[in-house]
This record gives C-alpha cells, structure tokens and sequence, in this order.
C-alpha cells in the first residue's frame, strides 16, 4: 500500500498527510514542508504510520533552526544518522567492531532470515526514538560490518522508515559502505535508485598478499572489479579506504597502493593507520610475537607519504585520516567533527542527541532487548536521556579534540565566544610550545599564517555577541552541493589547527596536552574554565 | 613480665616439642619443664593452658586503696566520639564523672565515658585496679594524648576542697612511658604540584592521615628542586608505601617521594668545615679533603643460618663489623657500623627477607666516620635534575649510575623531542642513555560517531600527562621518583 506526501506550499501543514487512505492524528504539528517534493514511502504497517505521527505531535513547535546555542538541546534540529549493519563476510584479523560473521553466501535463507530479523529490530527501534526538532534527515550513513551485504529490499525498508519516523531531504547525502566481492553494478544501480548516493569502498590494499595478511574477505581481483562496478553505476561521489601499517607492509608497496587508489580516481580517501585492539586475532598474535608490524618510523613515513601523494593528486587532507576532492568532502563525518548532534540506530551505534553521547549494546541479545525496552517506555524515548546532559566541560573538551583534528582547525573566536576568555588562553597556553616545534600552525581572520599569540589577538577582537559563523551549519552533501561551499566555510575567523603531516601524526599527544593543561587549571584555581 | 611458654603445633609430623622446648629454654632463659605442650587442632594439652594462665600471671600488682594512677597506652581518633584514650588503671579506681590530668602536660578533664573493648566499647562505668579499658572525656586533639603518659584524678584549683572530699595532696609519682617506635625507613615527601597550595594541601591531608598514626616520625624540609616537603620516618617500606598510597588514595594528595638526604659533614680544603644538607649543594669547584658521614649502630640477632647473607648484606652497605658473639641456642648477635644513609632504602626489609623474618635490627645513633664517596648527578640535555642528585660510593658511582639510567629509560615516556640521560660523578660523565623521540601518536582509525571512545584514549594519556613532575627540561611520571629510590 502506498502513501503519497503531496508537495504544500503553505507552513503549517500537517507531517504526511496522506490522502485518502489512513486516519490522521487530530493534533497535528505544524511543520515546514516548503521543500519537499514527492517522496514515496511504504508503510510497514499502518499503526507504525500512527505511531509515529502521535510522536511528531508532541514536539513543540519551534522553526526549524541550525544555530546551536550551549543548553539549547532540545530545540536543536536533528539531521544526521548513522545506522550499523553488522554483517560480514567473515571478521578481518584487526577488527573489533560489532560485527557478525555470516559466511561466505550471504544469501543463504539463513542469512536472509537474520538479516531481516534485525532490520526488524533496527526499524523499532527507530519508531520508538522521539523525534527532535523539526528539520529533515540531511546525512545518513550506513556503517558496518559490510551493509553492502544487505540486499536492496531490506535498505529500502531502512529508509523508508528513516523518512516515515524524521523525514529525509531529497538533497540528502546517503553513505552506504561496501566491501568489494560483494556488489556489481546492478545492485550498485539499486541503491542508487533506493537514494544512496555516496558509496565508501574497503579496499585497504592493493596487494594479494596484504589483503590474505588481514584476513579480508575479498582478493585482488574483487577489487578491480569493484572499482570498475563504482564507475559504471555513476555514482554522485565515492571513497575509498586504505590502511597503513599492514604486517608486512613495505614502502615500495605502500607507495603503489596510494598510486593505484589515485589511478581508480576516487572522490575521496580515507586513509587508516593500523591500530592493534585488544581482543583480535591481530593482538593474540601480537602478544605471542608474531605479528610482523612495520616500525614506527615505517609508519611516520608512510602517513606522511599519503599525504604528500594524496595532496599532490588534488585531495584535500581535511581530517587526520580523511582526503576528499572539492566538492567531496563527507557530510555525515563532518557532522561528528563539528559537534552537531546525530540519530544512530543498531548493534553498538553511538548517538548523541540533547547533549547526551549514548552507545548501544554490541552484543546482538542485549541489543535487542534494550530496543524491546524502548517500546515498552512508550515509544518516544530519547536514547540515553536517563544520562545527566553533558557539561560544558565535557562539551569543550571533545570540541577541541574533535577540532583539532581538522584541517579547519579550532576557531578561536567561537572558543571564546562559548567557553570564555579563559578557555582560550589555557588552550593556547598548552598549544604554545607546540607551535614551537613547528606541529601547530596558527591562521589569522583572513586564512593567512600568523602566529599564535597575533590568532589570539585577532580573537579577541571580535565581537563577542557575533552570530555563530555558518561553521556550525550542516556542511553541503558530498558530490551534491557546490563544490565552492567547502572552500567558503573554510577560511573563516582566526584559528589553530595541526600541522600536515606532523601534527596530525602527534595529535593525541598535543591534544592530551591540551587537556592536561585545564585539568591542572582546574585544579589549581580551584574554579571552571566557563 | 611473666611469660608461659607454649609449644603449638604438635601434631604436625615434623614436630620436634622437645628440641623446641629446649631452644626456648636457652632463648629466654626460663625452665624447660615449665614449657606446654599442645595441639590447638586435635585439642590435646589444652587443658592445661588456662589454669597455668591462672597460677602463673602474676594479678595485678597495685593498690586499690592509693591515689588513682592510670597508664595511656594508646590513644585515637573516632569520628564522632572524639579521641578514645586506652588506659589500663595501676593504682585505685576511675569513674564517670571524675576529673582526670595527664601527668606531662597537667591538663585536666572530666571523664565522660568510661568502659571495657571487648571489642567493642561497652561503658561500664568505672573502672577497678587492674583492669584495662577505654576513656573518653572530650578530647578532640590527638596530640592532647601522649602514648606512655600517666593520668591521676585532678581537683579543679577554684574549686578548693569540697565539702566531705579528700585532700588531695601532690599528684603521684608518675608512671614508666613507653619507648616510641623507632623509624627503620625514612623519606622525603614532596606535593606532586610543587607550588604553594599544593604544600598546603598535603599538609593538610598528612595531619589527617597522621591522627590515627602516631607511629611516623615527620619534620618539615624543603628541597630546591621540589620545594617544601616532609621528611618522614616509617616503621618499613611496607609501613611507607601504604602511608604514601592512602595520601593519594584517600586525600586526593599526590606525593613524590625521594630518597631522603642525611647531613654530612665536609672538611674544605681551607680548613672550615660545613654540613651538606642537600646533595645538589656539594661543591664541584672547590676541593673538599674530607667527606664525614654519620653513622648508625646497629644491632642485628638472628639465627645461625641467616648470619652469611647478613653479613654480606651489612659488608655491601659499607658496614664495619663491631661485634660478632654467639649468643647460644644458636643464635647470633651482630653489632655493625653501617652508613646513616643506608637506612633510607630498603635495607630494613632486606634484613628481613634474607632471614625469613628471623632476625631482628635495632639501631642507634653513631659518630661521624670518614667515607670516600661522590655527588652522583643525573643529567638532562647536559644539565644536572638537582631532586635526582644523590651521594654514593666512589666505586659504585658507575653502576649505580648505570642502573639509574636504565630504569629512568624504562619509566620515562617518549616525549615530543629526544632525551639525552647521563649520569655525572664528581661532575665525570660515567654512562649515558638516549631516549629517542615520539614520532607518532595519533588515533588515526574510524570510530565515526564514538566520539566518547576517542575521549576516553586521550583521558587516560592526559592522565598520564597529570601525573607528570617537571624536572629541568623533561616531565617524569611520578613513579618514578620510589623506582629510583629502590635502584643501587
């Protein structure tokens, strides 16, 4: 049965008026629809429909707004999500995701049948989380495990959903990740036509040898043909993944790894640094001492190789482990790294919602009885929302983290606008000699080099009742918006940032400094940073 | 002091009761036919345990009639009750109500409570010749309480005498205290901080911790590197260790701790002498012709077997051998000479471990002796961490050098730059270590939204970073400094 939500021009309108078919709610939100045009949704049941619209009733209506004052959470619009798809293959050596092994045919009817089960699970629990604000789903990102291995009729459901219970932007920015071996252009065109419209690859090496080293359920040749499957289904915009560090991983073939992800031309590259974890195969075999890592200065220079390839290829590095084409840059990571809140649903995902980071249970059981709980709490549950909401402390510290770790860097002026004068210079204070030793570089109001102390002056200067700068608004969709935009929001008020690549190889260890310095303020004054 | 002597344990297959009684006997000098014997575990002999209990403790020796004179044997602090005084009553008799003066300090109060631990406190009231219990009268400050000291009954001056009271004459002689417990292990207690406030909250929470442990011995110091401190003195490095983690524990207070210095006495070459209080100050430019270091007597007894490790122990401490007698049942006494400084570490608890608990160590203060040692100097970047400085052997210099670098390598993280270590002797490098420099630290993987899980990577680094203790141009973990300690 189809429902169809008919384009209005007025304001308030009610969410999803169906014409004809269902019942509506008799107290309707009113809700800014101006944008949207047809979007067909399958109802998977009518009271799901009900259930849902009874939700958006209750919350207040405010306009729809992207600034984000601190203490202002339950206004603030909600436009991002994340939903984990836990099935592989088999589990690579290093992982330690909450991911489920399924064997090599994924379409088994057992698999099916699991697979289905949870989409089930996910899609409850995305009917009973309450909806915040007002705004549409802007950036979606199905994270895994392998989602590729989910065949096209169950994401549809995923995001029918999604649009039944927040609603989804047709300019919206959908990730899936995708292992190669595991899509042809055929399903890649199906996804395209369900809405995804940006895929990230797992290719992580382009050598046989390395790819049998991690335990990768894909060979060389499934690479080749992914790459070419990703070009024939002309998708909007696409990454590709490597991983650095590799046991046995050499220069040489590290270098013809960046070389051949450059040559498949990939809008955008992540590029990861192995990170041994506890609990995988990679660290029992550590321990026992046969886990031939690359030394560290192997690794320094492979990191600092990536990027000098990468950069002189025309990627921009914008995060520690992200480089992406203009016009490319991910959407939905952005979202993470500049602080705005995001939905998650599924095995182990992590939301952070009203000032509330919350992670779900990464073990299947647990996980499905928690969502069971939702629904029994009435279904309108904010996840997470028994923790106390996060202070300005916590707020402050995982802005410069997650900042710092940008090519955009921390904006001074809005450190000081929302932390205070004295978060500021305790910040600068830790980043001082750092910038000695050439790892963090300082940029005045016009994106030009200056020096820390000039950034910190040029702060001060401005306006400390100035609206947020459109930093904080959600950045344009990969592939869809206009490649200008990432330039734009780039150069804008006095800022740090780390240096490439020698900062972002010390990034922890400078932004542990960082924190290092106002816990011992803190201790000292005897009072808050704010 | 009337003893029993009980042999336990004689149902053990290994059991030797008579060889046993015959060892006592020659220990203590008593009678071997008075000895017991018994099997807590199959019960036999019991039976003659507490009528011998009965016969042969002497009662109470005291008069129930005379003046009340109490011994304070021990004294702490109860949250809400105040100090608790343990006394055990010698002559006459205390009840609620009576007024009470410590002997020393001639401060009188009114006993409120009075009572029997068994184990609890159970108020009774009062308080026969003899018997031994527990008093409270109002006492907040446990240093008002004095361990050894004698209580009598006190008439209040303005009162006069009362009407149908007794005349109460001069107070009664005083009692036989106890002998303090002497410090095996001493140390300098230094605020992790290093500023002001961070003095002030140790002492602070030292006070605290210090109310119910009477037992160490603290005086103030201060050190040019770390600041003001305290030098304290611990029953052992058990004693020391647990005292220094309960600061952290339960005041929050984070301490280094140092090996604490002894005051030597240098002879220049002019002819004036001067005590060196500090290591960091012993002159390298000007000539000393004499170093003098103070001294310890000390007296070890211990079964036969133990003397070998003993003696190699005390002659690796540069102990000079005063004494060696036989004091029969096979049993040792050593008298040595050994170095003050000696003290500081771990040498009580080697004393211990190498006779299996067995022998004992008392000490003394000793006279000045001359000793041929140097100012040993750890080096950062070519400028010597005055709190790392120490006086050792000339011919230890060089691997106690050695072994320092090595553990300093081991505890210290890479920093952002590379450590050049030496350590100096006399201002002669004798070793050197280099720790190369941190090239990468970065948490370079996807946890996408978990953003928490990426916060809780830098905590526990930044935690690390707390703890940190800048010492001339590099940050040492606090650890540190107790590692050093141990090191020789």
């Amino acid at each position: 049965m189809y429902l169809r939500v008919v384009r209005s021009p007025s304001v308030s309108i009610t969410a999803r008026q169906a014409v004809g078919v269902l019942p509506l709610p008799t107290s309707p939100k009113p809700l800014q629809l101006g944008h949207i045009s047809r979007l067909d949704i399958k109802a998977a049941t009518a009271s799901a429909l009900a259930a849902s619209a009874a939700v958006n009733s209750r919350v207040a209506a405010e306009p729809a707004s992207t600034s984000k004052m601190p203490g202002d959470f339950t206004v603030a619009d909600v436009q991002s999500a994340y939903i984990h798809l836990p099935f592989c293959k088999r589990k690579c050596f290093y992982c330690d995701f909450p991911v489920e092994a399924v064997g090599r045919d994924p379409t088994a009817p057992k698999v099916e049948a699991r697979m289905r089960a949870y989409v089930d699970t996910v899609i409850r629990e995305m009917e009973a989380t309450r909806r915040l604000g007002t705004g549409t789903l802007r950036t979606v990102f199905f994270g895994g495990g392998t989602p590729s291995l989910l065949p096209p009729s169950l994401l549809e459901l995923l995001l029918n959903a999604l649009n039944a219970q927040f609603g989804l932007a047709p300019d919206a920015e959908v990730s899936l990740e995708a292992d190669p071996g595991t899509f042809n252009v055929q399903r890649l065109r199906q996804y395209r036509q369900l809405g995804v419209t940006r895929l990230s690859v797992g290719v992580q090496a382009f050598q046989q040898e390395l790819l049998e080293a991690c335990g990768r359920g894909h060979d060389l040749p499934d690479v080749l043909a992914a790459v070419e499957a990703v070009h024939a289904a002309g998708m909007p915009s696409w990454s590709l993944d490597l991983i650095s560090g590799l046991p046995g991983l050499t220069a040489e073939a590290w270098r013809y790894s960046l070389q051949r992800a450059v040559e498949a031309a990939p809008d955008h590259v992540s590029v990861y640094d192995l990170q041994v974890e506890e609990g995988t195969p990679f660290e029992r075999w550590q321990r026992a001492g046969q886990l031939r890592l690359p030394p560290d200065d192997a690794a320094v220079e492979m990191y600092g190789e990536a990027s000098e390839l990468l950069r002189a290829a025309g990627y921009e590095h914008y995060e520690v482990s992200n480089y992406a084409r203009p016009g490319h840059r991910c959407a939905h990571n952005q979202v993470y790294w500049r602080g705005l809140p995001y939905y998650a649903f599924g095995l182990g995902a992590a939301s952070y919602l009203a000032g509330r980071r919350f992670s779900r249970p990464t073990r299947m059981r647990e996980y499905t009885a928690w969502v069971d709980t939702l629904k029994l709490n009435g279904g309108d549950t904010l996840p997470g929302g028994y923790l106390p909401e996060e202070s300005q402390e916590e707020l402050l510290l995982d802005t410069i983290m997650l900042r710092l770790r940008t090519a955009d860097g921390l904006d001074l002026a809005q450190l000081r606008n929302r932390f205070g004068s004295e978060a500021l210079t305790t910040a600068l204070r830790a980043l001082a000699p750092h910038e000695r030793r050439g790892t963090v570089l300082a940029l005045d109001g016009q994106g030009r080099p200056c020096s820390l102390a000039e950034a910190a002056m040029d702060a001060a200067k401005e306006a400390t009742t100035a609206p947020l700068p459109p930093l904080d608004a959600l950045p344009p969709a990969a592939g869809l918006g206009k490649a200008q935009v990432d330039f734009q929001q780039r150069s804008r008020g006095p800022r740090v940032r780390l240096s490439d690549p020698r900062g972002f190889l010390l990034s922890n260890d400078i932004i542990s400094d960082v924190f290092a310095e106002f816990d011992i303020t803190k201790h000292t004054n005897g009072k808050r940073t704010t | 002091m009337d003893l029993i002597p009980v042999v336990n344990k004689i149902d053990l297959p290994a059991a030797d009761p008579r060889g046993c009684a015959e060892q006592m006997a020659a220990a203590f000098d008593m009678d071997p036919e008075a000895v017991l014997f018994t099997s807590a575990k199959t019960g036999q002999g019991m039976e003659a345990v507490l009528p011998a209990v009965i016969e042969r403790i002497h009662s109470p020796r005291g008069d129930p009639s005379g003046p009340l004179r109490m011994l304070l044997f021990d004294a702490f602090h109860d949250e809400y009750r105040g100090v608790v005084l343990l006394v055990k009553v010698v002559d006459g008799r205390v009840e609620v109500g009576m007024r009470v003066a410590m002997a020393s300090t001639g401060a009188a109060y009114e006993v409120q409570e009075v009572g029997l631990q068994a184990p609890e406190r159970h108020p009774t009231g009062r308080l026969l010749t003899g018997q031994v219990g527990y008093l409270l009268c109002g006492i907040k400050d446990l240093k008002a309480a004095r361990v050894g000291d004698t209580l009598y009954a006190a008439v209040h001056q303005s009162q006069g005498v009362a009407a149908g009271a007794a005349v109460v004459g001069p107070p009664p002689p005083r009692l036989p205290g106890f002998k303090p417990a002497k410090a095996m292990v001493f140390a300098g207690l230094f605020p992790l901080g290093g500023d002001g406030q961070e003095f002030e909250s140790l002492a602070t929470a030292m006070d605290k911790l210090l109310l119910n442990d009477a037992s160490v011995v603290v005086k103030r110091e201060n050190s040019e590197a770390l600041g003001p401190g305290f030098r304290c003195g611990f029953l052992g490095m058990l004693h020391m260790e647990i005292f220094t983690q309960r600061l952290q524990q339960e005041y929050g207070a984070s301490v280094v701790t140092t090996t604490p210095m002894v005051p030597y006495v240098l002879e220049m070459s002019d002819g004036s002498s001067r005590t060196l209080e500090s290591a960091s100050e012993y002159p390298t430019d000007t000539r000393v012709s004499r170093i003098l270091e103070p001294t310890v007597t000390a007296t070890l007894i211990s079964p036969d077997i133990y003397l070998g490790r003993l003696m190699e122990l005390c002659a690796g401490r540069r102990g000079e051998q005063l004494e060696h007698s036989s004091l029969g049942g096979s049993r040792t006494m050593l008298r040595y000479r050994l170095p003050l400084a000696e003290l500081a570490g771990d040498f009580y608890s080697l004393v211990k471990s190498r006779s299996q608990g067995y022998a004992s160590f008392d000490y003394e203060e000793g006279p000045y002796r001359p000793a041929d040692l140097v100012r040993l100097d750890i080096l950062a970047h070519g400028k010597p961490v005055d709190a790392l400085a120490r006086m050792v052997a000339r011919e230890e210099a060089a691997s106690i050098g050695r072994a320092l670098l090595v553990k300093m390598k081991d505890l210290l993280d890479r920093q952002q730059f590379e450590i050049v270590l030496q350590a100096a002797a006399n201002g002669k490098i004798v070793a050197r270590e280099t720790i190369k420099a941190l090239r990468k630290n970065v948490t370079a993987k996807c946890y996408g939204g978990d953003v928490t899980r990426k916060r809780k990577l830098l905590d526990r680094q930044k935690e690390g970073k707390r703890r940190m203790k800048r010492l001339g141009s590099i940050d040492v973990p606090q650890e540190l400094f107790p590692e050093l300690m141990k090191t020789r």
